[in-house]
């Protein structure tokens, strides 16, 4: 028993660590643009779709297929940051919100339409099994956990030393005083909104192999476990949501394995209300950001 | 609520309150007698917008208590102390109802005074009818005698700011509160109707027995309108006397009144 | 929602002549349709109709108190569980159903109030959410009561009593009769709506809207307000999943899905919101028509999310102020010398 959890709480830290890089995209978005992005479900089936479709029907390599996947996404995101996202800036929260419940709808159906609302299989990945402290997994699950150190790292840098990661500070901070100070906040906006979103859609993309099953609809329990984690880690707060992400990550897997598959979104769905309900700010201290 | 009929009608006792480790009330005592008009004044960051905060229940002071009618009203939602309290304040910079006319916005104003309870606003039944009835010509009157006749059918978020003032100003009368905070009820108002206003507030005190707290920067006037005057600085009461020996203290002259 | 009215002259004094007009003329169409549409398109009406219920109370707590709330869908779905649940163990008659629907729904909106309305702006959406996809999965999985995937089936058609006839009753199985039972609800809850609005207590729903501090600064306790109109709100989309489900005679968890939800959302921000007339419009243009036309449900989210942006970027109150200007316009013609005489006043 004890082996088996220990399996699980492994398992829970390594899909967590995917939830962690989804929910810093949307909490980076939230920083620059105090709205939170309804439709970021989406680019990660987007991207998850995209990388597909290069495989079932280019057939190329995963590699590829991951850079080809997060391409795409990036492109559908960069026409939407232009010609929605940065119109935002200073706008009512209410915008926010239906502007992107407006994409998410748009860009989920699309799909639907164009590829069928049925579950499509991901072929492609690294799936062969390693050993890992005495457990049996897939390639990939290592493959995940080492991009997300890898990236969380990089933002990390980003944030601290680029002068993009400054900008995204200052406009975090006090948007006004950014446009006093002749900073350009809708191209800060956009370039935000795109790397958010890019990291959405290569946590789709790394996750499918492992989950197999894809489907248009996909985004839209992600964006709510999303919500959960940016809720719990602080929204706004990068570092926040690594955490959140993966205590999100291993209580579903301890619930998945314990008392049953079917209850495992759930999970998510639950943290989201009792957080919201009890405590609003997250689980760690005010105000934190990156 | 039963009150201490005799007594002030206002009590503040030790108020304290911080912003974030700025310290913008620092211990301040002073009583408001049934009746008065009393004025308050000090520089800016005195601490003047903050004590009306917590004498209305917008903010919880650190420390201290304030007695409405002897009772005291130290964690009261706004609301209550609005409506049971009778008490209200406006604010510095002018709100209104902005999507409603004239007539909207000032019968909302007294509309919780009238109807006793939330049920009952739920009714449109002949009682409540007739209530908002009595409210509309309650209305009309102020509209009239501010002078705001000519835009009342507008929406109040399209009058000019001066109009917006005379209108949050009639609707501290509306529902015959017993206390009103003024919070500088003269800023960006016209000098014509400077007088108007005056006049009101007086007519207010002396006919329905009114009494007011105002905040203003136009420290004329308010020497001339009101019976007592407090001097707020750095968050401390730094007098609390009639406007002839305020305006001869060395130390108001010194910190506000600029020699 | 910012609200830029530009009202430069006093309305006209024709202006409700005018629009009671319109709003006559309408209602005699439709008692009429039955006798000049055929099933399919007066299907598309009725469905138009159930959604307008739900639709009001989303305009209740969206276009007069200002709150975002995507949980209509919740109180849809418990109201058309709720009805389908006493049918089929109790039979109770559909009246009883209708309002047990609406009194259940209310009654669950409290526990789910108490706690959300506490949250900011953003926090409400997202919790709101949350509860549609619990419902759902409470739907899905307890299955003793619901059971589950597979739903409730059967639902006894609405059976009415004939007054003066003693026991005999007719049940409602055709759509043309259908069609005149949901106007008679639609239009009674229309009715009520009316009179929700039009009490002080809606002028102090329209006060949290606009400036929720003021408005307890007045003395107005907001937070009670704000419950009651969530609760009032859930009987309103409680009612319309009631006769959802006396209509289908099917309810499944599928009556949760954000569908539902994002459906009244368009409804009332497409058609005018925090406006009377609002969820009829919006109810006529965007169901009935997507309806009636046959749209795919996948299609017809496309349009919406389109419309869902074109609103938010251009049309911030939706239709209802075109039609207002509209009938504004109306009530002036010919009274060229009421407009001269104000411009000298």
């Amino acid at each position: 028993m004890g082996n088996f959890i220990f399996e699980q709480i492994i398992n829970g830290v390594i899909t967590g660590s995917m939830y962690a890089l989804v929910a810093a995209g949307m909490t980076m978005i939230f920083g620059v643009l105090r709205a939170i992005n309804f439709a970021h479900g989406e680019y990660y089936m987007a991207g998850t779709f995209a990388a597909w479709y290069v495989i079932e029907k280019l057939a190329v390599p995963y590699l590829v297929a991951i850079i080809l996947g997060v391409a795409i996404a990036a492109l559908i995101a960069a026409i939407i940051g232009r010609l929605v996202m940065q119109r935002l800036v200073g706008s009512p929260f209410q915008a926010g919100v239906l502007a992107t419940i407006g994409i998410s709808l748009i860009l989920q159906n699309a799909v639907i339409l164009a590829f069928g609302g049925g579950y499509k299989v991901f072929e492609g990945g690294w799936i062969e099994p390693v050993e890992f402290f005495g457990i049996g997994m897939a390639q990939q699950r290592i493959v995940l956990i080492v991009a997300a150190v890898a990236i969380f790292a990089a933002l990390e840098w980003m944030v601290r030393k680029t002068r993009m990661g400054k900008a995204i500070r200052a406009v975090s901070q006090n948007i006004e005083c950014c446009q006093v100070n002749g900073i350009d906040v809708e191209s800060v906006v956009r370039r935000t909104f795109l790397l958010g979103t890019a990291l959405a859609a290569l946590s789709g993309i790394l996750t499918a192999p492992v989950n197999v099953s894809v489907y248009g609809g996909m985004g839209e329990s992600i964006t709510l476990k999303t919500f959960a984690v940016i809720v719990m880690g602080g929204m706004g707060n990068v570092r926040g949501t690594l955490v959140a992400g993966m205590l999100l990550g291993v209580v579903e897997s301890l619930v998945s394995g314990l008392i049953g598959l079917q209850y495992r979104d759930s999970v998510g769905f639950i943290a989201l209300l009792l957080m919201l309900m009890l405590r609003p700010h997250g689980l760690f201290s005010q105000k934190a950001r990156f | 609520m039963s009150a201490v009929v005799d007594g002030p009608i206002l009590s503040v006792q030790g108020l304290r309150k911080n912003y974030g480790g700025v310290p913008a009330l620092q211990g301040v005592d002073f009583d408001i007698a049934r009746g008065e008009v009393c004025g308050l004044i000090g520089p800016n960051g005195s601490g003047k917008s903050t004590l009306f905060d917590c004498c209305t229940g917008l903010q919880k002071s650190d420390a201290g208590r304030v007695l409405l009618k002897g009772v005291d009203i130290g964690g009261w939602p706004m609301n209550r102390i609005a409506r049971e309290g009778r008490l209200l304040r406006s604010f510095q910079k002018t709100v209104v109802f902005p999507t409603m006319n004239s007539e909207e916005n000032l019968i909302l104003a007294g509309q919780m005074a009238r109807f006793p309870g939330i049920a009952s606003t739920f009714s449109i039944g002949p009682a409540s009818r007739a209530r908002v009835k009595a409210l509309r010509e309650r209305a009309q009157e102020l509209i009239e005698v501010s002078g705001l006749s000519r835009v009342a059918h507008l929406p109040a978020g399209n009058m000019s700011g001066g109009q917006q003032k005379l209108l949050q100003f009639a609707s501290m009368l509306m529902p015959e509160p017993e206390l009103v905070l003024l919070d500088e009820p003269l800023a960006g108002i016209n000098p014509i109707l400077i007088e108007k206003v005056i006049q009101c507030i007086e007519s207010a005190n002396k006919k329905f027995g009114i009494t007011f707290l105002v905040i203003e920067h136009n420290t004329d006037v308010l020497m001339n309108l009101s019976h007592r005057v407090i001097v707020l600085h750095q968050g401390q009461k730094l007098a609390d006397d009639t406007p002839e020996a305020i305006v001869r203290n060395p130390q108001v002259v010194e910190a506000y009144l600029g020699g | 929602m910012a609200i830029t009215l530009d009202t430069p002259h006093a309305p006209s004094p024709r202006l409700p002549a005018v629009r009671w007009g319109a709003a006559g003329t309408a209602l005699v169409a439709l008692a009429l349709a039955p006798l000049v549409l055929d099933s399919y398109y007066l299907h598309a009406l009725i469905i138009a109709m159930i959604f307008l219920l739900p639709a009001h109370g989303l305009n209740l707590i969206l276009g007069y108190t200002g709150m975002l709330s995507l949980a209509q869908g919740v109180f849809f779905g418990l109201g058309a569980y709720a009805s389908a649940l006493l049918s089929m163990h109790f039979g109770t008659p559909f009246v009883v159903n209708l309002f047990a629907a609406a009194g259940i729904a209310a009654l669950i909106a409290l526990p789910l109030g108490i706690p959300a309305l506490r949250l900011r702006t953003t926090s409400f959406v997202m919790c709101t959410l949350g509860f549609v996809v619990i419902a759902q999965m409470v739907a899905k999985n307890w299955t003793d009561l619901t059971r589950g995937d597979m739903g409730l089936s059967g639902i006894a058609r609405p059976k009415l009593a004939i007054p003066g006839l003693g026991d005999a009753t007719i049940a409602i199985t055709q759509i043309p009769h259908y069609f005149y039972l949901i106007l008679a609800v639609a239009l009674l809850a229309t009715l009520a709506f009316v009179a929700l609005i039009r009490s002080p207590a809606g002028r102090c729903m329209v006060a949290i809207r606009d400036n929720e501090t003021l408005a307890e600064s007045l003395g107005i306790p907001t937070w009670s307000y704000k419950l009651i109109v969530f609760m009032l709100s859930a009987a309103f989309a409680g009612l319309g999943g009631s006769l959802y489900a006396h209509y289908e005679t099917v309810v499944s968890p599928l009556v949760f899905q954000m569908y539902y939800s994002n459906t009244i959302l368009i409804i009332v921000l497409g058609g005018g919101v925090g406006r009377v007339p609002g969820a009829i419009i919006g109810s006529f243009l965007f169901v009935a028509v997507t309806e009636a036309l046959r749209v795919t449900p996948e299609l017809r989210m496309i349009i919406y999310g389109f419309v869902l942006l074109v609103l938010v970027f251009m049309f911030p109150q939706g239709i209802a102020p075109l039609l207002e200007r509209a009938t504004e316009w109306l009530s002036r013609l010919g009274g060229k010398t009421d407009a001269n005489a104000e411009k000298q006043a």
